[in-house]
């Protein structure tokens, strides 16, 4: 939760140039995007839901082809 | 090359995005650092995350006349938002002097506010419902024209001023009955 307070302490409320150039950087942000969109690509027999299924779907095919 | 130019082309290659990081990170990253109360790395890792969500979501990006960074605004708004809801304890954010003093002349509060009355004042500013508190904030303390408010809201600009204004006499009216 946020609370305001009175800047008694004169504390900087804006950034410094150096602050600035310290904190800017493209290569990390790209970095950062790329490993967030480059996720999730376990393949399907890891995932345990995916796994779940097919192993359903095999379990159904298998019942119906016994049953026949 | 436009503004508009420079969003179509980082929709189809994201290498562009970096021109518009380029253009907008010193003012996204100067709000967030006022909004978190001078907290470098905290305000760096929130702009960070603004254009992370602005770079993902870039496709759905709707140029409607509005300048981009209205739009980035509006992310880092809620960026830091959300920041404050998961931070369990209170987050003190220091308010400048003179900040609170053209908060309380406009609320026809008082002209000259000793410290006690600013304390005072900026207590009953904390007891407000949090998206009063964010108007008051970005208008008084993030010192954002009526237009900008109005960008980041989606609203028209009377809009924004109507509901500052409402705040105001609301905060004037307690600020008298406590007297």
């Amino acid at each position: 939760m946020r609370k305001f307070s009175v800047n008694t302490d004169k504390k900087k409320t804006t950034p410094t140039d150096e602050q600035i150039k310290r904190q800017k950087d493209f290569a990390r942000l790209h970095h950062e995007y790329e490993n967030l969109t480059k996720r999730g690509k376990k393949p399907l027999y890891k995932d345990p839901k995916l796994f779940m299924l097919l192993f359903i779907i095999g379990l159904v095919l298998f019942l119906m082809f016994m049953e026949s | 090359m436009t503004e508009s130019e420079i969003v179509a082309m980082a929709k189809k290659d994201k290498v562009y995005f970096g021109e518009l990081y380029d253009r907008y990170f010193e003012q996204i990253f100067r709000f967030s650092f006022k909004r978190l109360g001078g907290m470098e790395d905290v305000a760096g890792d929130v702009t960070q995350q603004v254009f992370i969500k602005a770079m993902a979501n870039l496709s759905k990006y709707e140029d409607r006349g509005l300048p981009f960074s209205s739009w980035l605004y509006r992310i880092a708004q809620n960026e830091v938002s959300m920041f404050f809801r998961k931070k369990k304890k209170n987050y003190t954010v220091p308010v400048d002097e003179n900040r609170i003093q053209d908060l309380a002349s406009e609320a026809k509060v008082s002209t000259y506010m000793s410290m006690d009355d600013q304390s005072q004042l900026v207590e009953m500013l904390n007891e407000l419902e949090s998206d009063h508190l964010d108007l008051i904030e970005l208008r008084f303390f993030q010192e954002l024209s009526f237009k900008e408010i109005a960008e980041i809201y989606g609203i028209t600009e009377a809009n924004a001023k109507m509901r500052t204004y409402r705040i105001l006499e609301r905060i004037g009216k307690k600020w008298n009955s406590s007297k």
